[in-house]
């Protein structure tokens, strides 16, 4: 009988410190069975447990695309006792990973919209895996307009420089990265995620914004949206809590009848607002 | 097939039930009695009204193993525990709590998803319901139109008589149980009588009620009112409500180590705690002890009817029985809907 418990061996091949505060990092890893790699198959959007023995597990978002294949990567925090072990460990060390969980953004749904990207500090994991997706070359034509706002509060608090650097300088996405409060070195845009967002005015036409930050980021950027005319089924979002098994059984992740592990991780702000008002 | 043993010799016929699989049944304890894994025949009772924790146990231990680790300067040697579980026999089983297995085989195999360590055991388990004779005032399982002789998810159902334990296969894993122990006798007319007797007597008697219609949404309306704070307010956080229910179901999976060397298990949890929600962030979506109770009566009485269609209850009255403060999850519920 398949064990959904048992972690899938992996080897972390890479570590890049994200942030000059040195708690955020991003894990590359690579499956020791060639056969597992095969059946990891995975959507922008969901997750998996990272599992450490003698430690435990701890649900993270997918950092990387599937476009990308050879290995996974997670962009990791440093909080809870996970995932300080995890950031203690050296490239060559192996870990367990179970997954993919969760659903997905919802790919088929973005498809022939105009996309706007709304990130807000270390809540850009997946949203850098979606974008990477949809720029991948073959998927490119099947999205239409890509816009990204993406701020933190500092310049050094922003995660995947590089890659924010090298989509700057594509021509088929847009790019507004943002920080609250610049320093000598930078030279960018200064501001709140909800002031850019409203300097930028993304039309509401045959579009979908898809949005993940800190609920205060949330809280002012919805309004924004809601002024530019998108419907509450145009929102997406994806939201966090304590998980353990990831599967829909140890029963701590619900909202209401719904699992965040299950049923979620990604929902629209219409599904939101039908969930019961518990958070 | 009806079979029968003196009760003088039950413990003959325990024996050959050993013999037959790693046999779970009550045991008298110093605070009552309760489901174990037998090893001496002499320990099983039958004189019980019901256990003081449900058998949930019999596949859903409270701790259950599922790796052993051992780790080593660069690299962690891992053992996983075998999900081939031997034949298990359940035995002296009450007709509410052979539901809550029903009711639990809904969540743990849900959407394709199975979790191993329920259903190994499930498959490979013979169960031994047994009729109650009368019915304690706790008691609720007529809401849900479980009777006191009720066969319904057995594979045996067993009836005591005077000088008698009746047993009679329901399923065909009832009948080749039932028919591989030469220590039955087989039934005689009267005994038979009896038998019927019992189950037409169980089917009458009468337990509390409550009327489930519309209870899923009304709860799912008043979610936001101080109803709850008011009826939390005795609750202790002690989470016994949780522990002793047939139908608790939620874990924690757990690394615990010791030189070097360890177990991941899961383990019961309880939603009756603060720290169940508790993020690595230090946020907690229930910090409040009437969020954690309006949490363990909505998921039984809501969110599971909505997702099964089935509540999460089955009135054994175990957590009415339990309660330091004397809560009572009918009442709870009743008030609740009343207050819509």
């Amino acid at each position: 009988m398949h064990n959904p418990y048992r972690p899938i061996p992996v080897e972390i091949t890479k570590i890049v410190t994200e942030v000059d505060t040195n708690d955020i990092k991003t894990f590359r890893l690579s499956f020791v069975n060639k056969e597992d790699e095969k059946n990891f198959k995975y959507i922008p959007g969901q997750f998996a447990e990272l599992s450490i023995f003698g430690k435990g597990e701890s649900p993270i978002g997918i950092a990387s695309s599937p476009t990308q294949p050879g290995y996974i990567e997670f962009t990791v925090q440093k909080a809870g006792v996970l995932t300080s072990a995890l950031h203690d460990l050296e490239e060559g060390t192996q870990i367990g990973i179970r997954g993919p969980l969760g659903n997905s953004w919802p790919i088929d749904y973005l498809e022939g919209k105009n996309i706007v990207i709304v990130g807000g500090g270390f809540a850009f994991t997946t949203l850098r895996s979606l974008v990477n997706y949809m720029l991948y070359e073959d998927n490119r034509s099947r999205f239409g307009n890509i816009t990204v706002v993406y701020g933190a509060r500092t310049p050094g608090l922003l995660i995947y420089k590089n890659e924010l650097a090298a989509w700057e300088e594509r021509d088929d996405i847009d790019m507004y990265v943002t920080v609250d409060k610049g320093d000598e070195t930078w030279a960018g845009r200064e501001g709140f995620v909800p002031t850019v967002c409203k300097e930028v005015g993304p039309s509401s036409e045959n579009a979908v914004t898809v949005i993940c930050g800190p609920p205060i980021m949330i809280r002012f950027t919805l309004p924004v949206f809601f002024d530019l005319g998108f419907s509450k089924e145009n929102i997406i979002t994806s939201l966090e809590m304590k998980m353990k098994c990831g599967i829909g059984k140890c029963g701590r992740c619900n909202v209401g009848e719904k699992y965040i592990c299950k049923d979620g991780p990604v929902f629209s702000l219409a599904e939101l607002d039908k969930l019961t008002p518990e958070y | 097939m009806l079979k029968k043993i003196g009760l003088e010799k039950l413990n003959e016929f325990v024996s050959a039930l050993i013999e037959k699989g790693t046999l779970f049944a009550p045991v008298k304890g110093d605070a009552g009695v309760d489901f174990q894994e037998i090893k001496n025949a002499g320990d099983v009772t039958l004189d019980f009204y019901n256990t003081l924790q449900s058998p949930k146990c019999v596949f859903f231990p409270q701790t259950d193993d599922m790796v052993r680790y051992r780790l080593k300067k660069e690299t962690t040697d891992i053992e996983e525990i075998s999900l081939d579980f031997e034949p298990r026999i359940a035995f002296g089983i009450r007709p509410c709590d052979v539901k809550s297995f029903e009711i639990m085989d809904k969540l743990f195999t849900r959407g394709g998803i199975v979790d191993p360590y329920w259903e190994s055991r499930r498959k490979n388990t013979t169960i031994m319901g047994y009729a109650f004779d009368a019915v304690d005032p706790a008691d609720f399982y007529g809401a849900f139109g479980i009777h006191a002789a009720d066969t319904t998810g057995s594979d045996v159902f067993m009836v005591k008589g005077e000088k008698n334990l009746l047993l009679k296969a329901i399923t065909e894993k009832g009948e080749k149980l039932l028919s591989s122990v030469d220590t039955l006798e087989d039934a005689l007319e009267e005994d038979r009588k009896y038998f019927e007797e019992r189950l037409k007597k169980g089917a009458e008697l009468e337990t509390r009620t409550l009327s489930l219609e519309g209870v899923a949404g009304k709860l799912r309306d008043m979610f936001g009112s101080p109803y709850w704070e008011k009826v939390a307010a005795p609750c202790l956080n002690c989470g016994v409500c949780t522990f002793v229910c047939p139908t608790c179901h939620c874990f924690d999976i757990q690394d615990e180590t010791l030189f070097g060397e360890g177990t991941r298990r899961k383990i019961w949890d309880s939603c009756m705690f603060t720290d169940f929600t508790l993020e690595a962030s230090g946020h907690n979506p229930r910090t409040q002890k009437s969020q954690r109770l309006r949490q363990r009566v909505n998921h039984k009485f809501s969110y599971y009817v909505t997702n099964f269609e089935v509540t999460s209850c089955v009135g054994c009255g175990r957590c009415t029985r339990s309660c330091p403060v004397n809560i009572d999850i009918l009442t709870v519920v009743e008030e609740a809907v009343e207050s819509v």
